[in-house]
C-alpha cells in the first residue's frame, strides 16, 4: 500500500498532517487527518481573574 | 548581492508573530526583494522533508516562534538549528515560553484530564486520549509526545538573537529585518528589536510619587487614563519590562503585563516585579502588608505572565 | 543516612549576622545546615536571590534582618517585609512548600534565638525532604526528558 504524507499542512493557522493510503489501483483506500498540537488553554486559565482571561486567550489564535 | 535565504517557523504558537511579520504591509515587497523564503508554513507550501533535504547551514536566518511544547517542536528546533547560520528566537514564546508557558503550573496528566475528559464541551464517552503511536488497518500513525514542561527555544538549542514581544511590533520587525539585511547586528546573544530601558521610560502617563495603599482590579474599578496605573493601585509590570513596543497596551487602556520580557540585567522578571512593586507599597506593619498584598489575585501569573518557562524555577513543583 | 538539608541563609550585617556571630562566640551548639551570606541590610535581598538559591539546589532559604524599628538604615527592613510577603505568595504558586522559606528578625544580642531559628528551619526542611527544583532547570534537554 502506498503512503503519501502531507506534513505540515500549510497556508492556514495551526499544525496538521494528512496521511493518505493508496490501494494498488491508485484509488484512496483511507485518509487520516491529524492535529499534532495542544497547548491546554482550557486548563491553564483556571484560577485566573476573569478580566485577565481575554488577554490570555487572545493568544489561542493570533491571526 | 545574493538574496538571503530565510525561514520562519512556528512551534507551540498562535500565528500572531507571522501576522505581525505580514503587518509590515507593503514593506513585504522589500523583504521579498532581499530574501528568498524557503520555509514558512503560514504562507508557503514547503514541507518538513524540504528542510531535511537542505544542507546544514543552508538558511541564512531562521525566525523561530512558539514555545517548545512537544517532541515535534523539539525536533524542528534541532533541525532548524542545524540548517540555519543564524537562529532567532522570535516573539515571547520562543524567547521566554510565552502564554503557552502558563501550562507549566500543571503537568501533562492534569492538562489531558481537562482537555479530553472533564471540560464541559468535550464529548468523549470512550475516554480516548491522543497516543504517540496508533495502529490502523493500513499501517501506523504517529503523533508527537506532549512533554510535562514547556521550554523556551534556548533551553533546547543555541540561539543567536532574541526578538521579544507578543507579538513583536511590525515597526520593530522592520528594524530587525533591516539589521539582518545590512549585516549590522549586535553581538551574539543580544536582544534585538527593543529598547534597553523599561516601559516606564516610554509610557506617556503622568508619574508622581508612588505610595500604594491597596490594589484595584479593572473588573471592579475604573482607572484614570492620564495617570500611572501602578500609582492608582492597578497592577502594572511596566517597571520591570523592556520597552520598545510604544506602550501599545497602556495606550489601549490596560496595564502592561510584561510581554517584552525583562530589561537588561534582570534574570527573573517575576522576582524583579515583586521587588519593584513591594518597594512602593505603603504599609507600617505586618498586618497592613498582608491586607494590601491579599488584594493581588493570582501572584505568579500576574508578575510573570509571559515568562514562566524562562524564569529561574521554570515550572511549578508538583 | 539521614537527609542533611542544604539551607542558604542571607543575613543582614548589623543585627542578624552579628547575632549569628554571638551564637558562635557563646559556643552554642546548633544545626550546621545553614550556609550564610552577609548583606549590609535585609532590604538588599532581591527576591531573585531566593529563587536562584532554590533553582541552584538549596533545600531551604532563610532571610534574617533587624527587628522592625531597629534597622540600621531606618526602614530597609520594612522593604524586606513587603518583598518577602509577596515572594511567599509566589513561592506557593511555584509549589514550594511554606516550610522551605523563612523570614526572621534576629537582633545582634539574640545568639540563642539565631540558633533556635536555624534548628527550626533545618528540622522543617528535613521533614519536607530534598527539594527537586533544580531538575526542571536542565537546559539542552534531550528528547522526552520532560
Amino acid at each position: 500500500m502506498k503512503r503519501i504524507s502531507i506534513d505540515p499542512i500549510t497556508r492556514l493557522e495551526g499544525h496538521g498532517k494528512i496521511e493518505i493510503f493508496l490501494a494498488d489501483d491508485g484509488s484512496v483506500a483511507n485518509c487520516y487527518f491529524q492535529v499534532p498540537e495542544l497547548r491546554g488553554f482550557e486548563k491553564f486559565v483556571e484560577g485566573m481573574p476573569a478580566e485577565e482571561v481575554p488577554r490570555v486567550v487572545s493568544r489561542i489564535c493570533g491571526v | 548581492m545574493a538574496k538571503l535565504k530565510l525561514a520562519s517557523y512556528w512551534a507551540a504558537a498562535c500565528g500572531g508573530c507571522d501576522t505581525a511579520i505580514l503587518d509590515i504591509h507593503e514593506k513585504i515587497l522589500d523583504l521579498a526583494a532581499a530574501a528568498d523564503i524557503l520555509f514558512w508554513p503560514i504562507a508557503l507550501d514547503f514541507k518538513y522533508q524540504d528542510v531535511e533535504a537542505m544542507p546544514d547551514g543552508h538558511l541564512d536566518v531562521t525566525l523561530f516562534h512558539g514555545a517548545v511544547r512537544n517532541s515535534e517542536n523539539e525536533h524542528l528546533a534541532r533541525l532548524l538549528r542545524a540548517k540555519s547560520k543564524v537562529l532567532v528566537a522570535f516573539g515571547t514564546c520562543a524567547h521566554l515560553g510565552g502564554i503557552p508557558g502558563l501550562a507549566n503550573l500543571f503537568d501533562r496528566r492534569q492538562i489531558f484530564q481537562r482537555v479530553y475528559h472533564t471540560s464541559p464541551s468535550t464529548v468523549n464517552s470512550d475516554g480516548i486520549e491522543p497516543q504517540t503511536r496508533t495502529t490502523v488497518p493500513e499501517g501506523e500513525l504517529t503523533l508527537p509526545e506532549f512533554y510535562d514542561t514547556v521550554r523556551p527555544l534556548d533551553h533546547i538549542v543555541e540561539v543567536e538573537y532574541y526578538v521579544p514581544g507578543c507579538p513583536p511590533t511590525p515597526k520593530q520587525i522592520w528594524n530587525v529585518v533591516q539589521a539582518i539585511v545590512s549585516g549590522q547586528l549586535p553581538p551574539k546573544g543580544s536582544v534585538v528589536g527593543a529598547s534597553d530601558k523599561t516601559q516606564c521610560d516610554e509610557c506617556p502617563r503622568e508619574k508622581h510619587e508612588k505610595k500604594i495603599t491597596g490594589f484595584k482590579r479593572i473588573a471592579t474599578a475604573q482607572p484614570e487614563q492620564e495617570t500611572c496605573y501602578l500609582e492608582q493601585g492597578f497592577l502594572c509590570v511596566g517597571p520591570v519590562t523592556r520597552g520598545g513596543c510604544d506602550t501599545r497596551c497602556q495606550l489601549s487602556g490596560v496595564a502592561c503585563r510584561g510581554c517584552y520580557g525583562p530589561p537588561p540585567g534582570v534574570i527573573d522578571q517575576g522576582a524583579k516585579a515583586i521587588s519593584a512593586i513591594a518597594s512602593v507599597i505603603e504599609a507600617k506593619n505586618e498586618a497592613e502588608v498582608e491586607r494590601i498584598i491579599a488584594e493581588i489575585p493570582d501572584p505568579l501569573r500576574s508578575f510573570n505572565r509571559f515568562g514562566i518557562p524562562g524564569s529561574l524555577l521554570v515550572r511549578k513543583n508538583l | 543516612m539521614t537527609f542533611e538539608p542544604k539551607i542558604v541563609g542571607i543575613l543582614c550585617n548589623w543585627c542578624s549576622y552579628t547575632g549569628a556571630d554571638l551564637a558562635g562566640t557563646a559556643r552554642i551548639k546548633y544545626a550546621p545546615n545553614v550556609r550564610v551570606m552577609r548583606v549590609m541590610c535585609s532590604g538588599r535581598v532581591d527576591p531573585t536571590f531566593v529563587l536562584k538559591a532554590f533553582a541552584e539546589g538549596a533545600d531551604g532559604v532563610l532571610v534574617a534582618g533587624c527587628h522592625l524599628g531597629d534597622c540600621h538604615y531606618i526602614d530597609g527592613n520594612y522593604k524586606t517585609l513587603r518583598r518577602m510577603a509577596l515572594l511567599k505568595k509566589m513561592l506557593s504558586d511555584y509549589g514550594i512548600e511554606p516550610g522551605r522559606f523563612r523570614l526572621e528578625w534576629v537582633s545582634a544580642s539574640e545568639g540563642g534565638r539565631f540558633a533556635e531559628v536555624v534548628n527550626r528551619i533545618t528540622e522543617d526542611v528535613r521533614k519536607l525532604g530534598p527539594a527537586r527544583f533544580r531538575e526542571a532547570r536542565k537546559k539542552r534537554i534531550s528528547v522526552s526528558a520532560a
